[in-house]
């Protein structure tokens, strides 16, 4: 161990001996700083807090992540090529505890550098809200700066799937149905049809939703609680909203609250404030839904309703999704410290970015997958296109994206922005899929091809 | 040939070919503006960041509009706004003589955007917003430009002034509220704009030109044209845009299509036809809120706008528009007559029935009525077969509470000082009862088969109602009904309860009925 810390220790005597520290310190306080008097925001100051944490946190990542690739690439490489490495070898250091000291030092580095860059972000936020206006502050502490956990409805598959099957044996009887392929077919426009009718309001009528929030109660005891919620429309309206009116509570005692007649757009997330204390003694919670419209409603099952309740502090949330952005940046050391272990600094950082590029490609790639071939269809008849290529291709992307999968599953900048929660069982799954199983297998492939790496055949810049 | 007399001729050949493209340049480079060729035109009035991008990104600049397009598009289809003023900046920014661009953006935050949001002053910052993208900076880097100009009138005329929006009156009183300290409290005071005399006056003044980007004198102008009309309504804005416009495309005539010349002139007649429905804003000083009504002083200028328009039809060839704009002005004719009515104006509505019966003697005038034409139908029998549409019904229950409704109507319009609506309301409620009455009564015109209570039953009840402080209106409304009703002030004492006047029963069996009254 004290060999890796040494290797460390000399990664981070480069960085300062470079003036790379200071440089990226320097760059990332000036994005820090320069970012909010340079973007434009919606006006609200939930809507700045929003864009300023977006902004400044994807350029942490972003020149972060770009820094840490060319560092891991150069350090291992530049030392091999200048021949530094042949000296480091003949130590009594294993190749493994050189490869990994360089990991430790440049991720001590990210750490220090996200801590500066993230302190800032937070301090500059925190800054900026106390200098609002009471009523600002309170709506950015209940819905920004916070970390709201979410409550929806049960899963209802068991319920659909019994149904399904039930009427399904119904029909069976009245017209028997031979061909398997059939029956897959009827079997499926059944669940529609099922699931269809429990997220249905009908037209001019009301609707009961109860979301259990059982353990979770005792988080949000006189705290604001707000209702999010989407719903589609079978017609468009002329306005392009439709109206609603929201009960939330037990009607029979005092301890309900009845909204306004609201106009809401379809296909739209809302968002809205209901008082504390709503929930019955069991922890559960009554909605109303009045559509007094001509048109039915359909409130989807997956997110169609939810309550956000505040879960804990935006501090310890936002050094959380710091945490996963970490992550990351543990996994690009790795990928660059694997590319410098078998190729020369030039095209392994080229390597490295093309690998960085596919990863960033990945709605591409899903979008290959999704539509079953790589060549594109045609928009406007429907009909899919078709490559030779697919047979290969469309397996290969789906095991690209599986392991992509793995890093890109994480979103803490959009969780952060949205005042979402980033539970500690998130943190830690980033660290187990993110670090320890994709950087893991890079890191082990990367050690293993610089054991077996004969240094004295580097060509380097002599 | 020597081969030094061969590079001297090469090279004067170089000049004389170079003197020559030289003499060229110019008319090429006015082709190229005329025929809107050119792409990287120089940017006027641009900050000197963008002028910079806009040079130094050259042809890359389209392919990173291009990505901030779809990166706005993926947020907006997942419900996050906040970036989406700054990708709209930035996209613009990118392109910014490229009208679509300014087109959809503008009408993205104002028409997508807003309605995303349930709360009125969030969907009113949205529709500023998109106002502003295209007044501010559209219209900066393409002063000309016809459809930037038609899009920003189309936003005022439609999304504000329209009652599409279930916003829209929120809109209204917002815009009423920002222009009224530079029109006053009627929206029609041009003298301190045009002559400012104090600093405040001169302050406001820039203020006026640099947020609005207006010129009050051609808004003066404008309203001399088309008007008079109420500059804290949206339709002022809507015809003050749509004409700048047309003014702009008559001084680069070569600029402009045809066809995007007769859509700002539509959006002026239709502004028009806008303003007279609701273009006279009436204040509440009870409630401190807005209410609409018609402005009858446009009916002359509408009537000029819609002929001149059928005129032009005809010029140019397009007899299916001018029946379509024929059309229209009927319908214009027939909702004049009925506002006049119904605003105490009987002159000038029997004036204008008149007109509407030369106009169009052979068209009906009664919706369902096929022998209601001009000479068939007097003025009043038209009001009350209008009114009678409005309220949409012939049944005895129905008829007494739009009576009551009308008379209602009346006595809150007298509370606000519309004293010409008061009247016109309680005429009309007086013809809509006797109408009633008159048509239901048998052959002899005695026996009535299921009556309405007695007017002045309904009248007293009506008026107890609004006096009442329990169920009435502010204290302050109900004062001045009592002063201009010649009544006794209010007092402390219970108000002498009028019961509640329910008309009779319909007789089911075939006996004759008996007239209660």
């Amino acid at each position: 161990m004290q060999a890796v810390l040494a290797i460390a220790g000399l990664t981070w005597k480069a960085a300062f001996r470079f003036r790379l520290f200071l440089v990226l310190t320097g760059l990332l306080l000036v994005a820090v700083v320069g970012l909010p008097l340079l973007i434009q925001d919606d006006g609200t100051a939930r809507g700045f807090t929003q864009i300023l944490l977006t902004y400044t946190l994807s350029t942490i990542t972003g020149l972060l992540g770009l820094s840490t690739l060319w560092l891991a690439c150069g350090t291992l490489a530049r030392d091999i090529e200048d021949c530094q490495m042949q000296v480091l070898a003949t130590k009594p250091v294993a190749r493994w505890q050189i490869w990994l000291g360089k990991w430790f030092g440049i991720m001590a580095l990210n750490a220090a550098l996200l801590a500066i860059a993230g302190g800032g972000v937070y301090v500059l936020i925190q800054w900026r809200a106390s200098r609002l206006p009471a009523d600002e502050q309170a709506v950015l502490r209940n819905e920004v700066m916070v970390a709201r956990g979410s409550a929806g409805q049960k899963n209802r598959d068991a319920d659909i799937d019994a149904d399904t099957e039930r009427y399904l044996q119904a029909q069976l009887k009245a017209s028997p149905v031979d061909d398997q392929a059939d029956l897959a077919e009827v079997r499926k426009q059944i669940r529609e049809r099922v699931a269809g009718t429990l997220q249905l309001v009908p037209a001019n009528s009301a609707r009961e939703w109860r979301i259990d929030l059982g353990h979770s109660k005792s988080y949000f005891r006189d705290q604001p609680m707000q209702l999010r919620v989407k719903f589609n429309a079978g017609q468009r309206s002329a306005s392009g909203t439709f109206f609603g009116e929201w009960r939330v509570g037990d009607p029979k005692t005092t301890n309900y609250w009845q909204s306004e007649m609201m106009s809401l757009a379809p296909d739209t997330f809302h968002e809205f404030a209901i008082p504390a204390n709503l929930c019955d003694d069991q922890g559960r919670l009554n909605i109303f839904f009045l559509n007094p419209n001509d048109t039915s409603l359909s409130f989807p099952l997956a997110d169609g309703i939810s309550v956000l309740f505040p879960e804990g502090g935006f501090a310890l949330n936002y050094a959380r999704g710091l945490g996963i952005i970490l992550c990351w940046l543990a996994l690009l050391t790795a990928l660059g410290l694997t590319a410098a272990s078998f190729l020369s600094f030039p095209v392994a950082a080229f390597f490295a970015l093309g690998l960085l590029v596919v990863g960033l490609s990945s709605d591409t790639l899903a979008e290959a997958v999704g539509n079953g071939s790589v060549a594109a269809g045609n928009e406007e008849t429907g009909v899919a296109g078709h490559s030779v290529a697919d047979v290969f291709l469309i397996p290969a992307f789906k095991g690209v994206l599986t392991v992509l999968n793995l890093a890109r599953s994480f979103s803490p900048i959009e969780s952060l922005s949205g005042g979402q929660s980033i539970p500690w069982g998130e943190l830690g799954a980033a660290f187990v899929q993110i670090v320890l199983l994709l950087g893991g297998a890079i890191a082990l492939v990367g050690i293993l091809l610089f054991n077996r790496r004969e240094l004295a055949t580097a060509q380097g810049t002599q | 040939m020597k081969p030094r007399a061969k590079k001297s001729l090469l090279l004067l050949l170089a000049v004389l070919l170079l003197l020559g493209a030289g003499q060229v340049q110019h008319s090429l480079n006015a082709d190229r503006n005329r025929l809107g060729l050119t792409r990287v035109a120089a940017l006027d009035n641009a900050p000197p960041m963008l002028a910079f991008t806009t040079v130094a990104l050259g042809g890359f600049r389209g392919l990173i509009s291009n990505l901030l397009w779809i990166r706005a598009n993926d947020l907006q289809q997942d419900d996050k706004f906040f970036e989406a003023m700054q990708l709209a900046r930035w996209i613009t920014d990118l392109e910014p003589h490229f009208t679509q661009v300014w087109l959809f953006q503008g009408w993205n935050m104002a028409y997508n955007i807003s309605v995303k949001f349930k709360d009125f002053p969030d969907r009113w910052r949205w529709v500023e917003s998109g106002i502003s993208l295209l007044r501010d900076d559209g219209l900066r880097y393409n002063p000309n430009d016809v459809l930037i100009h038609r899009e920003l009138s189309w936003f005022f005329q439609h999304k504000m002034g329209a009652n599409l929006d279930d916003a829209n009156l929120y809109y209204k009183q917002q815009w009423a509220e920002e222009m009224k300290p530079y029109f006053g409290d009627n929206g029609t005071n041009f003298e301190e704009l045009l002559q400012p005399r104090t600093p405040a006056a001169v302050q406001r003044l820039h203020d006026f030109t640099n947020q609005f980007k207006m010129d009050p004198a051609f808004a003066k102008k404008v309203d001399a044209q088309y008007g008079p009309l109420d500059w804290r309504l949206p339709e002022a804005h809507a015809i003050y845009w749509a004409a700048a416009g047309l003014d702009d495309a008559a001084r680069f005539p070569d600029k402009v299509k045809p066809d995007d010349l007769v859509t700002l002139r539509r959006s002026i007649y239709q502004s028009m036809l806008q303003a007279l429905h609701h273009g006279r804003l009436i204040a509440n000083p009870f409630t401190e809120t807005y209410s609409m009504g018609p402005n009858l002083e446009l009916i002359p200028r509408v009537n000029a706008a819609y002929e001149e328009e059928m005129a032009d039809e005809v010029k140019a060839g397009d007899q299916n528009m001018r029946d379509h704009m024929s059309g229209a002005h009927r319908n214009f004719l027939r909702d004049a007559v009925y506002f006049l009515y119904e605003n105490d104006r009987v002159a000038d509505a029997a004036k204008w029935f008149k007109y509407l019966a030369e106009q169009y003697p052979d068209k009906t005038i009664i919706e369902n009525d096929t022998n209601s034409f001009p000479r068939n139908v007097s003025l009043d029998e038209f009001a009350i077969a209008t009114a009678q549409i409005d309220i949409n019904e012939t049944s005895q229950e129905r008829v007494t509470s739009a009576v009551q409704g009308l008379l209602t109507r009346a006595y809150l319009e007298l509370a606000i000082g519309q004293d010409e609506r008061y009247a016109g309301y309680k005429l009309l409620a007086g013809k809509v009862y006797h109408r009633y009455m008159s048509k239901s009564a048998d052959k002899d015109g005695q026996n009535v088969r299921t009556p309405l209570p007695p007017f002045d039953l309904l009248n007293r009840y009506v008026l107890n109602q609004v006096l009442d402080p329990q169920q009435g209106p502010p204290y302050g409304a109900r004062a001045v009904i009592r002063s201009q009703l010649g009544l006794a002030a209010e007092t402390n004492a219970p108000v002498t309860p009028v019961p509640v006047p329910v008309p009779a029963a319909p007789d089911l069996t075939n006996t004759p009925a008996i007239n209660p009254r």
